[in-house]
């Protein structure tokens, strides 16, 4: 026990002493803390610029244009005589859509023919497409709606029933935990845990190869379990510090609303640190050399991202991967973390992802207790970071 | 001999001893090929599909008539959207929701058949997961085309009902129908959007880490540093051999990673296949430039790689595929811009998938060698400085040796 509080101590000292280890567990957290979000901050596209190329030149076609233009998705932002100068637009990115309204265009709706008006919408980005469909295409409909039911009162029906003619069956489609489609809301809250499993992670890895203190490593050998569990503990002590400020704090900041409850959210985050903390030891033991910890991890953090079935359904991802996917610890936390405190799910419905995390935390705390075992057995060499594959010397701080 | 001889004589020389290097540490290659190309083929196999179809929702059916029974039919039969569970009631529904098992939730009210057909409007309403913007954009689009698309054969018997010839009926149903054309992506395919701009992405994580160790590992000391240009014949020369193998790599990864990409998952090439190379080329060497400097300005090494990381890992973020440039303040749009990525991107949608004529894509690709040729002037720079500061220090050396 009282070996357990020697290493608890002396590892939580290290981060703040040793530092590479502060550099990425704390001014790192801290920088992304401010620079990650700042592409998202404005939440939503607005007013994405499209061209109207209007070959009717009518009333009605230059009331259709101004309806579009007042919406907040899209923006007119030229009217061009022709398609081929409005592809050269889109070409050079001043507009991400054209809308082309055809010769008799008014004439054909007075005379109760279907009237069509052609979008052509840049789908080389997503996000623009879905701005510039969905905005055309909403004011298409109401327009639509109102033109049908004026020729049903025009042709005597009752206009309640004409109404009702047009649209018998109204759909609403409610949108639940992120009613404004916002970007950072959508987000944040995944990148945010994805954010704190990178810092720790490579901290952690930094933390295991720098040079250990010596009384430390002298009883180390004798004790691997309650080493690493020291250890553990002491990550697990300073997230209680970081996690906090990343799960509640920066999203309060952001404006990012949140549904759960707090103190779910912190039970849940223990098995995720442990699992972490305890993955960082093994990395720390494959890698052995501060430098080569940092190399290996540098772009490792987006494929972990793209793994947690957040951005891109797990649904649509192969089977071997989805198996794959669950040994990282993010998947499970990014999951449970976001539906927790932005859907506000109780912590029975996150118990899959709460015991995956504790399962990690088991096996990667195994692994790392065994190498623990064998390196400080293997005797002769206790330093472990003297080992490394290159003659790049160590820096402790 | 010529300066030019001895300029080519240098240059193999590094060339070869980097060589040399690669085929000794292991570790080395490893992290310039087997990593980045490991990363690219999980997040190929992560969006090998292309699409996402199918995806599961739930059916709260209060009604249970032959309308909402062709509803839910006509839900499931949309590609988005399959019915996979039926809920008994709002609550196991949420449940469902928040347990993630269903991405959204029909709910088909009481007496909706009675009430459409007696005019009173009922209300369909699907509620749906946007905190997953990806599957809920989708399984709503399957909603909303489903749903009117039941509530069109209503409308005809409501106007046929009114003594309207069925084909008038049918073509007043949409007065304004939008003939929507998905540009340069018709099927929405996520393979050509995303994955496409996600490989890149990774590469430049990784050639500016890996060129801040392995040029770092020549210049962190004045004495390496002098070794390096003894035996490259100059410091231009010296520099370029270093970086010429790693070039040479990374464009191999590339050019792997794009075929898959045009052969695998037809990525169309539409515009210049040249320039794309080109721009490719660029890419990598503004990517490798950069790496460099930051090993010649920051000491040691390490925290140049870490700084490195820092930069470079949210880069993704910042080079407008996710969330576009339109969209963001200027300080990310500044940044941004001043990433390799974010040009040969640009170049890359515009040769790949957009076809952009000649006169409008040359832009980002002269925008990649100007970052080139800016960065080898900052990086030259830098080496002239640091052996005029050593060979100062060496003559005063020499002086305090002969005053002695």
């Amino acid at each position: 026990m009282s070996w357990i509080l020697a290493v608890f101590s002396s590892e939580f000292r290290r981060i703040f002493a040793l530092r590479p280890a502060f550099s990425v567990l704390v001014a790192g957290a801290a920088v992304y803390a401010v620079f990650y979000p700042q592409p998202y901050l404005n939440e939503a596209l607005r007013d994405v610029p499209i061209a109207v190329v209007d070959r009717d030149g009518t009333s009605s076609s230059r009331e259709l244009a101004r309806r579009i233009d007042a919406t907040g998705d899209v923006a007119v932002a030229m009217v061009l005589p022709d398609l081929a100068s409005a592809e050269r637009e889109v070409y050079a990115r001043r507009i991400y859509g054209v809308l082309f309204i055809p010769q008799y265009f008014e004439r054909d709706l007075l005379h109760d023919r279907p009237s069509p008006i052609g979008l052509y919408a840049d789908a080389s980005y997503f996000l623009l497409y879905q701005r510039v469909s969905a905005g055309v295409s909403a004011v298409a409909r109401a327009l639509g709606v109102e033109v049908e039911s004026a020729r049903l009162v025009a042709m005597g029906v009752e206009p309640s029933l004409a109404s009702a003619a047009s649209d018998p069956m109204p759909l609403t489609a409610e949108p639940l935990f992120n009613p404004q489609g916002g970007y950072a809301t959508y987000l944040l809250p995944a990148a945010f845990v994805l954010i704190l499993q990178q810092t720790l992670l490579i901290g952690v890895g930094l933390l295991g190869t720098l040079p250990a203190t010596t009384s430390v490593l002298e009883g180390a050998y004798r004790r691997p379990f309650a080493t690493v569990l020291g250890k553990c503990l002491a990550y697990l002590a300073f997230e209680a510090l970081l996690l906090p400020v990343y799960m509640i704090v920066l999203p309060y900041l952001y404006g990012i609303p949140r549904l759960g409850s707090i103190a779910d959210v912190l039970v849940f985050a223990v098995p995720f640190v442990l699992a972490v903390g305890a993955l960082g030891m093994v990395i720390a033991a494959v890698f052995r050399t501060p430098l080569f910890v940092q190399l290996a991890s540098a772009a490792i953090g987006m494929p972990f991202f793209f793994l947690a079935g957040f951005a891109w359904p797990a649904d649509a991802m192969p089977e071997p991967i989805r198996a794959v996917a669950l040994f990282v610890p993010s998947t499970s936390a990014i999951d449970g973390f976001v539906r927790l405190s932005q859907l506000g799910a109780s912590m029975r419905e996150v118990r899959g992802e709460f015991l995956t995390l504790w399962g990690l935390a088991f096996l990667y705390g195994a692994i790392a207790v065994l190498i623990e075992a064998r390196r400080r057995g293997a005797a002769g060499d206790p330093l472990p970071a003297a080992r490394g594959p290159l003659e790049v010397d160590q820096r402790a701080g | 001999m010529t300066r030019r001889s001895r300029f080519r004589s240098g240059f193999s020389l590094v060339f070869w001893r980097e060589i040399g290097w690669l085929r000794r540490r292991p570790f080395l290659l490893a992290l310039t090929v087997a990593t980045p190309l490991g990363l690219m083929a999980l997040l190929t196999a992560i969006f090998s599909a292309g699409l996402a179809t199918k995806l599961p929702i739930g059916v709260l059916d209060l009604d249970g008539s032959d309308l909402s029974r062709s509803i839910v039919r006509m839900v499931d039969a949309t590609p988005d959207a399959a019915v996979a569970s039926r809920v008994a009631d709002l609550s196991e529904g949420r449940t469902q929701i928040l347990s993630g098992e269903i991405k959204g939730l029909l709910l088909l009210p009481r007496n909706l058949e009675r009430d459409v057909l007696s005019g009173r409007r009922p209300e369909v309403v699907f509620f749906y997961n946007t905190q997953t913007m990806t599957a809920g954009n989708l399984v709503v689009r399957g909603i909303n085309a489903a749903v009117p698309a039941a509530a069109a054969g209503i409308r005809i018997s409501l106007r046929t009902a009114q003594g309207e010839p069925i084909e008038a009926a049918q073509h007043a149903l949409t007065p304004i129908p939008v003939q929507t054309h998905a540009l340069f992506n018709p099927t929405l395919n996520y393979v050509h959007f995303l994955l496409a701009a996600l490989l890149p992405s990774i590469l430049q994580i990784i050639v500016v880490t890996t060129s801040s160790y392995s040029v770092g590992l020549d210049v962190e000391t004045s004495h390496r540093l002098r070794i390096l240009r003894r035996l490259g014949g100059g410091l231009w020369s010296a520099m370029a051999g270093k970086l010429a193998p790693y070039t040479l790599l990374f464009l191999t990864v590339l050019c792997l990673s794009d075929a898959v990409l045009f052969d695998v998952f037809g990525l169309p090439l539409r515009g210049s296949g040249g320039l794309l190379l080109l721009a490719g080329v660029l890419f990598i060497l503004a990517c490798q430039l950069f790496g460099a400097l930051l090993a010649l300005v920051l000491r040691p090494m390490a925290t140049a790689v870490s700084i490195g990381t820092l930069l470079m890992a949210p880069a993704f973020g910042f080079m407008g595929i996710g969330f576009p440039q339109h969209g963001m303040s200027w300080f990310a749009r500044g940044f941004g811009s001043f990433l390799p990525g974010t040009w040969y991107l640009t170049a890359r949608i515009d040769q790949t998938i957009r076809g952009a004529p000649f006169d409008l894509s040359v832009k980002p690709v002269l925008i990649l060698l100007a970052m080139v040729m800016a960065l080898a002037v900052l990086v030259a720079l830098k080496l002239e400085s640091i052996r005029a500061v050593a060979a100062r220090s060496q003559r005063a050396l020499g002086l305090t040796e002969r005053m002695a």
